[in-house]
């Protein structure tokens, strides 16, 4: 579904790309997070991010894009900066025993199903299962229903998304690679609900 | 790759630098505590839990005394950081022996994961792993087979990880430009960790779980996160689901699957060279032939498969230029069928077959050099 045609979007305002990427050592106004990406093959999990990624496009921030490792840092309004490091996760049946090697460690994880398919989301509830089996427990979990602009398709309802999120204790979004809704908030969001060292 | 090597200074050059400085005698206590520090190993018995911390702890105080160390006043982090990489490889090449393989138990796994690929090899194809039409680059992966390759032709951590990078950057900069020119959408893993696997199989890298293990204890801690943490756990995931692999694994019927294994063990046992000596053949016949059955037959080669190139071919294909390989590929096959007869004969005589084989199987490479040397003369 065309995440590749996408042109960077700068609409959003609020988050700028940061020039102060210091090559790793975190502080309390220098965030880095490993953030991991769980879903059914298709679901659009790299669209998400390569979104997030262009939509950032600014000449002085330092992105990696990878096929399949994508990082970005992002400032926040208090000044703040998080370096996004996303690990995306083959979403395909027969690896889904190796994503505990991915997961571990990781403070985010963002678990994206495709609201046109019931199964990408019972797939979804699967890896919010495993992520409080195994994950770590303090990690930060989002839900994501993804391709929302296909909505005359749509089989699995926005009530459904929030009700299981709520009782997961997980933030909920539904969001379009194609046309970049809600792909800035998603992480916006995320980068709210992380920890803050209390002093540097 | 550029990324190794255009932005950050040669590993060598790292190296030497760091020879140069503890040549100074402004250094001299630095060397004195490296000396201790190894030598202080050969007070215990080689533990790789225990190794690893002891090397770990050495390193973080090492970085702190650099940096306060007057031979560095005024260094960047960089500096000191390629300060640290030349300590990390001197220390490690010096234990190297102590620590690599870790254990008895890393080498059997190794020898095990080892003699799986090499069967895998025989007969697993990019669609086993459904990988798209479109992804298949086979020269961006032969790439990345040579640099995964080469994690034996080094000692330190650093560089045995810049062969995993490499490798991975290869193939995912295969799928960025297949997401270009072939307008592929992007699927980011989903495509990305199949193909890992499958240069993987086909590259069937020494001592893969060793080198994964030695990385993983050895490596500054502080350097084996993000992009290069990433594409080191892909490795260590495509090791996982090889070891794990069944017919369930993958795309493939499990008699189908079954019979291939067998089939591979069959061969190996008899004939430890066949794949070099088909692939000779088949790279000098591939000379004389029209492109669309040459890029066939290129494809069969590299799928490994049983390499005859010609299970496929229409007999209206045929040239006389063609006859030739047959021929060469005729008495091959009528060589191991022969001899397979013969051990499938010995074997089925007694119980302990184990004897005849090794006899027969010396044999059988005579005869399967001999056929070697006809098939150069004849070609």
């Amino acid at each position: 579904m065309g995440c590749s045609a996408s042109l960077p979007d700068r609409s959003s305002g609020r988050l700028v790309g940061a020039n102060s990427d210091n090559g790793g050592a975190p502080d309390a106004k220098n965030l880095r997070v490993k953030l991991v990406l769980l879903g059914d093959s298709g679901v659009g999990k790299s669209c998400i991010v390569l979104r997030f990624v262009r939509g950032q496009f600014d000449p002085t921030s330092k992105v990696t894009v990878g096929a399949s490792f994508l990082s970005q840092t992002i400032a926040l309004q208090d000044s703040t900066t998080v370096k996004f490091e996303i690990w995306d996760t083959a979403g395909q049946e027969r690896y889904a025993a190796l994503a505990p090697l991915y997961y571990r460690g990781a403070a985010v994880a963002v678990v994206v199903y495709d609201i046109t398919s019931p199964d990408s989301f019972a797939k979804a509830q699967y890896w919010v299962k495993e992520l409080q089996k195994h994950g770590s427990p303090d990690i930060i979990m989002a839900l994501v229903g993804n391709k929302a602009d296909l909505h005359e398709k749509r089989e699995v309802p926005a009530q459904d998304g929030i009700e299981y999120a709520e009782k997961n204790e997980m933030f909920f979004i539904e969001t379009s690679a194609k046309t970049a809704d809600n792909i800035n908030q998603l992480f916006e969001e995320i980068a709210k609900r992380l920890p803050r060292p209390t002093t540097s | 790759m550029e990324a190794s090597s255009a932005s950050t200074p040669s590993s060598s050059v790292i190296f030497y630098d760091f020879l140069d400085r503890m040549r100074n005698p402004a250094s001299l206590d630095l060397v004195r505590s490296i000396k201790s520090f190894i030598v202080s190993f050969s007070f215990y018995a080689s533990n790789p839990e225990n190794d690893s911390k002891k090397v770990q702890e050495f390193l973080t105080t090492m970085e702190n005394t650099i940096r306060d160390h007057p031979l560095w006043a005024d260094a960047t982090d960089e500096e000191v950081d390629s300060a640290m990489e030349g300590l990390e490889k001197y220390v490690m090449t010096k234990l190297f022996s102590r620590t690599f393989p870790s254990s008895p138990g890393d080498t059997k796994l190794d020898l095990e994961i080892s003699e799986k690929v090499n069967l895998l090899q025989s007969f697993l194809k990019p669609e086993h792993l459904d990988i798209p039409l479109v992804l298949r680059n086979d020269a961006s992966w032969l790439l990345a087979e040579k640099e995964l390759q080469k994690i034996n032709a080094f000692k330190a951590p650093r560089e045995k990880l810049l062969c995993i990078m490499n490798c991975c950057k290869v193939i995912s900069n295969s799928l960025l430009s297949a997401a270009v020119s072939e307008d592929h959408e992007l699927a980011g893993a989903d495509d990305f960790l199949p193909v890992l696997i499958y240069v993987t199989i086909k590259t069937n890298p020494p001592q893969l779980h060793s080198n994964l293990r030695f990385i993983q204890l050895y490596r500054r801690q502080a350097k084996l996160v993000s992009e290069a943490a990433f594409y080191f756990t892909n490795l260590v995931s495509a090791k996982t689901f090889i070891v794990e692999l069944n017919a369930k694994s993958l795309s493939i019927d499990e008699i189908e699957f079954e019979e291939s294994m067998q089939a591979a063990r069959l061969t190996k046992e008899s004939i430890p060279n066949e794949s070099f000596s088909t692939q000779e053949v088949m790279s000098t016949s591939q000379g004389h032939t029209d492109p669309s059955t040459s890029a066939r037959r290129r494809e069969k080669q590299t799928d490994g498969g049983l390499n005859y190139p010609y299970m496929e071919a229409e007999a209206g294909e045929l040239t006389v230029k063609d006859v030739e390989s047959l021929l060469t590929l005729y008495k091959d096959v009528v060589t191991k069928y022969t001899t397979m007869c013969r051990i499938v004969r010995s074997s089925s005589k007694t119980e302990s077959c184990a004897p005849h084989l090794e006899g027969t199987t010396d044999l059988l490479t005579q005869t399967e050099s001999d056929t070697e040397n006809t098939n150069h003369k004849g070609v």
